[in-house]
């Protein structure tokens, strides 16, 4: 029997009081996704180390390998127990509750400038190679292909945004789902940083909420389903805990705060930790 | 240059080792270029800005893993594409420690692995002759699991093979185990003293997998290729295979499959079982029994027959056997909730031998019954997209397969006409097949599932019930779980069929009106 640290709540009171059905849709070491079967939607388990996530749940395990757990394997309830097939029995007994709260943006704004320009600095120092900040050339025909699409349809849909033409912005934004190599692609690495941005409360941005929305009704037939779903849950606010955190050290925190939060950001993926802190300071610039 | 595609369906890879697998295939010393993303539109698009679009890309899904290589010879793209494989397949047995030695012709194979008899060519098809011609002069058998292989080169071939004393497999009918491994589109099934020969594929896994489920096992399956049984090729190596599987002291009953032969060979064939010296179960779907009987052999009409007489004839006890009996209350309670008008079945298949059985199991009570697979021209569709009164289609044919993968790798354009057909007022019963494996879709099921739920609440909110029965082919043992695949299919509110022949009984007299 291994046992759930910590997870999303809703995940965990589903487990707990309702009846789930699914079965294993991906495997990875560290993590593995599961499909539900009513609703179609996609959880995660994720191993100790891992931060808390929307849909996910924390175990106590240091990984899948030795696990036997294969694609197709059938996971269902059995309060409070989530079983994958015979293979492994997760208790929800002494799990912590987690819920994404984005923080509220800042009534002074001092701090934010200062720290949204260190950030600046330090991404472009250890940022991992993104193809969104600068179109660049590798001699490799489809990298540098991706990057000039990718570097002008980022520039295109901050310069809509910032003008308000939303219905503009919105084909850009849609231009840049599933654009890029990766699992979760860059485009929509960059739009869950921006889709975050814009979920804060009291930031000039809030009322880009229903941009979020529109987008994510076109995102289902342009990405895979994990990287939907992450989308789906940023355009209503509900992003990893590390994205949370550093939004709470870019509004609040001091320099070594800050970096220590936007290098936990930065870890994530090969390049989509970079991508998405991309967003974030796109989306945070716009209230300039 | 030469451009080359290779697409896995639902291949998800986390985004550190995709990338680092780029930077290796781009690395590999013959490759001009390689790219491997996410087969979404965005990187579609991409991939169209630098020249590189192909028909198999742009079919490709967004969970899809799309590989393209470009290279300047198409042998080296093959060359480029095995190098890849293995970096892939290194990926998922580090852990294990497994690894390979990769060799780049067909004569460096025999020099350095003396020990093997037997080479898959699974290149190109305009390659594919040269490359079995080069295996069968180093005296190896062949299994050939590429397409488009003409006519011709497939006589010369298996004459060699013949000369030589060798079995040439395939094309068009890609399935054999032999010596316990399964190549090309086969099920996981147990070593047992049942020989198989067959010329169609999926009739041969249907009855490998009704076997193991009897509790019996195979010794070998020899697919012969689809064609084998023709008129110009002469039953070749159908007859090698009885004569081989005769010589084979661990079979003691041999099994043949195929669709309808042409009348010479099959006279040809049942001449060979006269003289056979162990017993032989013949199914040829719409095949003679009193030809086969007085041949000696033991006629089967459909699959699970065929495979229940082979393991009586190999010493199972028959009162011990799960013999599986049709679900009579269930087809009363389908009868009455069909309306009136809902009186044509839809069979939609990627075997076909599984579309061919059901079909001539509803000609048995139907007159009006069509198909792309129809012998009798009066009953072939004019048009394949436009289904008519009863109509069954083998999605694997080729006019649903030129310049796409087989629908048992890639489902997409079956699930396109479901949901035409889920539409029409007039079906009672769609059929479908999903072929578990080694080679085939990892989640068979799971691809139609989403169309197939949304099909049925469509259907209810029209006030009508459709009745979906889906036959999963494959065993406990096949990769895919078949426990899982089931479970999935029977939570969308289908009817789950345990046998081809119930899965086409099952669709017949579900729609069967006043009896």
């Amino acid at each position: 029997m291994r046992f759930a640290k910590s997870g999303d709540g809703d995940f965990i009171q589903r487990i707990i009081h309702h009846k789930f059905h699914g079965f294993v849709h991906s495997t990875f070491n560290r993590t593995i996704n599961i499909q539900c079967l009513d609703r179609g939607d996609l959880y995660t388990l994720a191993c100790k180390g891992i931060d808390n996530a929307p849909n996910t749940l924390i175990i106590d395990l240091d990984h899948f390998e030795e696990t036997d757990i294969w694609v197709n394997d059938v996971v269902s309830s059995d309060h409070p127990v989530l079983l994958i097939a015979n293979k492994m029995s997760i208790t929800m007994n002494g799990v912590k509750n987690w819920n994404c709260e984005l923080p509220k943006y800042p009534s002074e704004a001092d701090v934010l400038i200062m720290n949204v320009s260190t950030m600046k600095q330090y991404i472009n120092l250890h940022g991992n190679n993104s193809r969104i900040e600068r179109a660049f050339k590798s001699g490799n025909p489809f990298d540098d292909e991706m990057s000039r699409m990718l570097h002008e349809r980022t520039q295109l849909l901050v310069s809509e945004l910032q003008n308000k033409r939303i219905s503009t912005a919105i084909t850009h934004a849609t231009s840049l789902i599933g654009l890029g190599p990766g699992l979760t692609p860059a485009g929509d690495d960059f739009l869950v940083g921006l889709f975050t941005v814009f979920n804060i409360e009291n930031n000039r941005s809030f009322l880009h909420q229903s941009f979020c929305e529109e987008v994510v009704l076109h995102a289902k037939a342009l990405t895979n389903e994990i990287s939907y779903m992450a989308l789906a849950k940023a355009a209503v606010g509900q992003v990893r805990e590390s994205i949370s955190d550093l939004m709470e050290a870019l509004f609040r925190g001091s320099e070594e705060e800050l970096l220590l939060a936007l290098d936990r950001v930065l870890a994530i993926g090969s390049t989509s930790g970079t991508d998405i802190a991309l967003g974030i300071v796109a989306g945070l610039e716009m209230n300039k | 240059m030469t451009v080359q595609v290779l697409v896995k369906p639902n291949t998800y890879i986390d985004s550190v080792s995709l990338m680092s697998l780029s930077t290796k295939a781009n690395q590999i010393e013959i490759v001009e270029q390689a790219i491997i993303a996410m087969g979404t539109e965005m990187n579609k698009e991409v991939i169209r800005n630098v020249g590189l679009m192909t028909p198999e890309v742009e079919s490709a899904k967004t969970s899809d893993l799309v590989i393209i290589v470009k290279a300047a010879s198409e042998e080296l793209c093959e060359d480029a594409f095995e190098s890849i494989n293995e970096l892939l397949t290194k990926k998922k047995d580090s852990s294990k420690g497994k690894s390979e030695v990769k060799y780049s012709t067909i004569t460096s194979a025999v020099h350095g692995t003396p020990e093997a008899n037997l080479a898959i060519i699974a290149v190109n098809g305009s390659y594919a002759p040269r490359e079995a011609r080069k295996a069968l002069e180093n005296n190896l058998h062949v299994m050939l699991f590429s397409d488009n292989v003409s006519i011709e080169d497939e006589i010369q071939l298996k004459t060699l093979a013949q000369e030589k004393g060798l079995l040439m497999m395939g094309p068009d009918c890609g399935t054999a185990i032999i010596g316990n491994v399964a190549l090309c589109f086969a099920n996981a099934v147990r070593k047992g003293n049942i020989g198989i020969v067959g010329a169609s594929g999926t009739g041969s896994q249907e009855v490998t997998v009704r076997i193991h489920e009897f509790g019996g096992g195979i010794t070998q399956l020899i697919g012969t290729g689809g064609r084998d049984l023709s008129e110009e090729v002469g039953g070749i190596m159908m007859l090698a295979g009885i004569k081989a599987l005769e010589e084979d002291d661990a079979t003691k009953v041999i099994v043949l499959v195929s669709k309808p032969p042409a009348p010479s060979v099959e006279e040809k064939v049942l001449a060979q079982i006269k003289q056979c010296k162990k017993p032989v179960v013949v199914w040829f779907v719409g095949g003679n029994e009193e030809k086969v009987t007085q041949a000696g052999g033991h006629f089967a009409k459909m699959s699970k027959e065929a495979a229940l007489k082979a393991v009586l004839l190999a010493g199972a006890d028959e009162s011990k056997l799960n013999k599986r009996a049709l679900n009579l209350p269930l087809i009363e309670e389908v009868r009455a909730k069909l309306n009136p008008q809902q009186k044509y079945i839809r069979g939609l298949f990627s075997g076909g031998t599984l579309c061919d059985e059901a079909m001539h199991i509803a000609m048995e009570k139907f007159d009006n019954v069509y198909s792309n697979i129809q012998r009798d021209p009066e009953y072939r569709l004019k048009d394949v997209r436009v289904s008519q009164d009863h109509t069954f289609i083998d999605f694997g044919d080729d006019q649903f397969t030129q310049g796409k993968p087989h629908p048992m790798i890639d489902p997409s354009t079956r699930i396109e006409r479901f949901i035409q057909e889920a539409k029409d007022p007039s079906v009672g019963v769609i059929v479908m097949d999903f072929v578990l494996g080694f080679g085939a879709h990892e989640d068979p099921v799971g691809a139609m599932l989403p169309a197939i739920i949304e099909a049925k609440q469509a259907a209810d909110e029209e006030g009508r019930h459709l009745e979906i029965i889906g036959y999963i082919l494959g065993t406990e043992l096949d990769s895919q779980n078949i426990e899982g695949q089931i479970n999935k299919l029977l939570a969308s509110g289908a009817t789950h069929a345990s046998s081809s022949q119930n899965a086409g009984l099952l669709a017949r007299e579900f729609v069967v009106k006043g009896e």
